[in-house]
């Protein structure tokens, strides 16, 4: 589980063995992982997990009890790069009674932006993510989506080399979320740092290029994407029914074929037994009558690998639990 | 440097653009002359000529004499009523009634003996106006004095010219000689002045306590401490605040120098004579006072605006700084109540040492000045240990604010917070 080797080996974040506890429980315990410049960068994990907590280490809002924290090579903190950084937090808000142009500009100020360039520059994005006729309006009279934009748009004006984005597509609709997306791998392409956590594994899967997922404060998996796929192994198959599918049950429960199966809906993501030949279960399942719609083996989903692994660390955390 | 001044710089524009700010700045002269002027106005005023009966029951000379000297003045309309012997308590009834009835203000009741024993007796709806009390007490004593000298054979002519009014002008002495201030002008110039800095120094350090919930609320302290240090955040809020503050005072001094200075012109717009306003009195505001004032006014805010941010860290909604605040507002409060205390002995031992406490010396010191003399020394004393306490208030508080405006949830109790100084 070592990270990735990247063409260029500089660090952006490199998280050493970071330990938060709080009254009572431990929120990250003993977090190493690094982030090489020019990636997109997805940490994962179930709710509670120390997402947050660990994007807050890294910005030094908050102060890990062990370990170090360094970003771009050096330990004197995210408030020393601020011009650097972008930072979205998870918890955001904006001046309710401050217009929509002055509240960027202020904030590009923050980060040592001249006022001329931040309302150049306010003003572009606000094109780009249609809220131009919005800009003197006050933030409060924008809708939720609308003001997530702008709070989108208030990490972007100083052009950081390092984005960090807690939850950036939590209460986007659709439309919003691809603007989001397509903006982001823009970013990437120029170079930018990309570092964001969430917990749907649909959107990290698309556009990420490394992946961390922790659960209860610890490590459980980190890597490129393709690399974490490989290492997870197993044979896996996507297989659609026409009709319901309810002749194929029998052959789908032979847990010598079939290890795990999660009905998506449209197609099923079968984890074949260990030693399983995808060829017999097509042939099963054909002669089974069902009529397939799609039969193919494809690699496991982030989201199969997300369960397997985070499933397997609360069973095992349980079991440390009854035992203790 | 930059990062501070966009911080004061929204401060100040947010605040200035609000409707609140134009209106606070046009009607705040209008209800502080109201609060200061109005109840002096009122006192001495208050509708026309009051009704008064003078029940005679047998007082011969002196209840005619009475009601004579009662009609000198504009301020009473008096009668005799005569009430002998067993119609008396009849008449009293009748009269109460007419009291009731508002067609009487009151009436006195001077038995056969009240020039000997002095005992003079008034049943009225008014008794709490000290003015017609003392004035109406005056006109008794006058009366009652003239009928015991008369009677001892004294020369008329020679008790008339003892009663001649007296003329009591006060004027106040200063390093500078007499000045043609006279005592009521300087007690409410003083008065006025410790107002005036009380509601400042409060108004606008409750606002930098707003501000500092307003952010923690909205959760954008979050994205600003990643940028800015809680120092520069903090820092910058109080200068933006205490700006807007300083240019309120500037509207207001330049529109009064403005109408001091073209008085006679405004006098006739409004119908008033040139003679008349010659005869309104102005208080001489000395450089060194206004000087004083800001200085004073300058620590004071700081000091409290330093407090209330801890008492806006420390909360989560505006409805908890309710109560939080409490405890910082006492401290101004505690000065407010010790106003006729300072006032009456502004160089008594109590005047001088709350001058020196730093939570109430920016508005006792300034009325002290205005007041009286104050010694130099202790001007220089009072400000050295003013500015002291504040680097250290400022200093503990903005300890106590970092850590405080990233907690949410339980309010933190005063250990707590000191314990956050400590750690942070």
């Amino acid at each position: 589980m070592s990270p990735i080797p990247h063409t260029t080996s500089e660090r952006i974040v490199d998280l050493e063995r970071i330990t938060k506890r709080f009254a009572g429980h431990v929120a990250v315990s003993e977090l190493s992982l690094s982030v090489p410049r020019g990636v997109v960068f997805g940490l994962l994990g179930p709710n509670g997990a120390g997402k947050t907590t660990t994007i807050r280490m890294m910005m030094n809002i908050m102060i890990p009890d062990e370990g170090v924290v360094r970003l771009f090579g050096d330990d004197l903190g995210g408030r020393h790069h601020s011009a650097r950084i972008g930072y979205l937090p998870e918890e955001r808000g904006l001046y309710k009674k401050m217009r929509v142009r002055e509240v960027l500009i202020f904030l590009a100020e923050t980060k040592g932006v001249a006022r001329a360039v931040a309302a150049k520059k306010a003003d572009h994005w606000l094109e780009r993510l249609d809220l131009a006729d919005w800009r003197l309006r006050k933030v409060e009279e924008l809708s939720k989506g609308m003001q997530q934009k702008v709070q989108f748009i208030s990490t972007m004006l100083h052009s950081p080399e390092l984005l960090i984005l807690d939850e950036p597509f939590a209460g986007l609709d659709p439309i919003n979320a691809q603007t989001l997306k397509d903006i982001i791998v823009e970013l990437a392409r120029g170079g930018t740092t990309i570092i964001f956590s969430t917990h749907q594994m649909d959107v990290a899967e698309k556009i990420c290029d490394h992946v961390c997922i922790i659960a209860r404060g610890r490590k459980v998996l980190d890597g490129g994407l393709a690399e974490v796929k490989q290492v997870h192994g197993g044979t896996h198959v996507a297989v659609a029914f026409e009709d319901g599918g309810e002749r194929a049950a029998d052959t789908l429960n032979d847990r010598c074929l079939v290890a795990k199966a999660d009905d998506y809906g449209p197609f099923a993501e079968l984890a074949l037994a260990d030693g399983a030949d995808p060829q017999d279960l097509l042939e099963r399942l054909v002669r089974s009558g069902a009529r397939l719609r799609r039969f193919e083996r494809i690699e496991p989903s982030l989201h199969r690998i997300f369960l397997d692994k985070v499933g397997a660390e609360t069973e095992q955390h349980g079991a440390e639990v009854s035992r203790a | 440097m930059h990062k501070i001044w966009a911080v004061v710089r929204r401060e100040f524009l947010e605040r200035v653009r609000t409707k609140w700010f134009i209106i606070s700045t046009v009607l705040g002269p209008v209800f502080m002359i109201g609060i200061t002027v109005l109840p002096a106005v009122l006192a001495s005023s208050g509708g026309g000529p009051r009704a008064v009966a003078v029940v005679d029951e047998g007082s011969g000379e002196f209840a005619a004499r009475l009601v004579t000297q009662l009609g000198t003045g504009n301020r009473f309309t008096a009668t005799r009523v005569s009430a002998d012997g067993p119609r008396a308590s009849e008449v009293l009834d009748s009269l109460t009634r007419t009291v009731q009835a508002k067609t009487l203000d009151g009436f006195l009741i001077v038995g056969p003996s009240a020039v000997e024993s002095g005992i003079v007796e008034y049943r009225g709806r008014n008794v709490s106006s000290l003015r017609d009390m003392a004035l109406l007490e005056g006109v008794l004593r006058q009366v009652v004095v003239v009928e015991r000298l008369t009677r001892r054979g004294i020369d008329p002519a020679v008790v008339q010219e003892a009663q001649e009014r007296i003329d009591f002008r006060t004027s106040r002495i200063t390093k500078r000689g007499a000045t043609a201030e006279t005592g009521e002008a300087t007690f409410f110039l003083a008065y006025f002045v410790g107002f005036v800095l009380y509601m400042a120094i409060f108004l606008y350090s409750v606002n930098v306590m707003r501000s500092v919930i307003d952010e923690k609320q909205t959760r954008i302290i979050e994205v600003l401490v990643s940028s800015l240090k809680p120092f520069q955040l903090m820092f910058g809020k109080v200068i933006g605040v205490g700006g807007v503050g300083l240019f309120q005072f500037s509207i207001w001094g330049a529109t009064a120098a403005l109408l001091f200075r073209y008085r006679q012109a405004v006098f006739s717009a409004i119908g008033v004579s040139s003679e008349q306003a010659a005869a309104v009195q102005m208080p001489v505001v000395g450089g060194a006072l206004v000087v004083l004032i800001l200085l004073y006014f300058l620590f004071g805010y700081v000091l409290y605006s330093a407090l209330f941010a801890v008492v806006g860290a420390s909360v989560n909604t505006e409805s908890e700084a309710q109560q939080a605040q409490m405890p910082v507002t006492m401290l101004l409060v505690a000065a407010i109540i010790m106003f006729p205390v300072v006032l009456n002995e502004p160089s008594g031992k109590l005047a001088m040492v709350m001058g020196l406490i730093p939570f109430f010396s920016p508005i006792i010191m300034p009325i002290r000045y205005a007041a009286s003399e104050v010694p130099l020394g202790e001007v220089v004393l009072s400000l050295a240990v003013l500015a002291l306490s504040t680097l250290a208030i400022v200093w503990l508080a903005s300890r106590i604010y970092r850590v405080g405006i990233l907690m949410y949830g339980k309010r933190p109790s005063v250990r707590e917070m000191l314990r956050w100084a400590k750690e942070s």
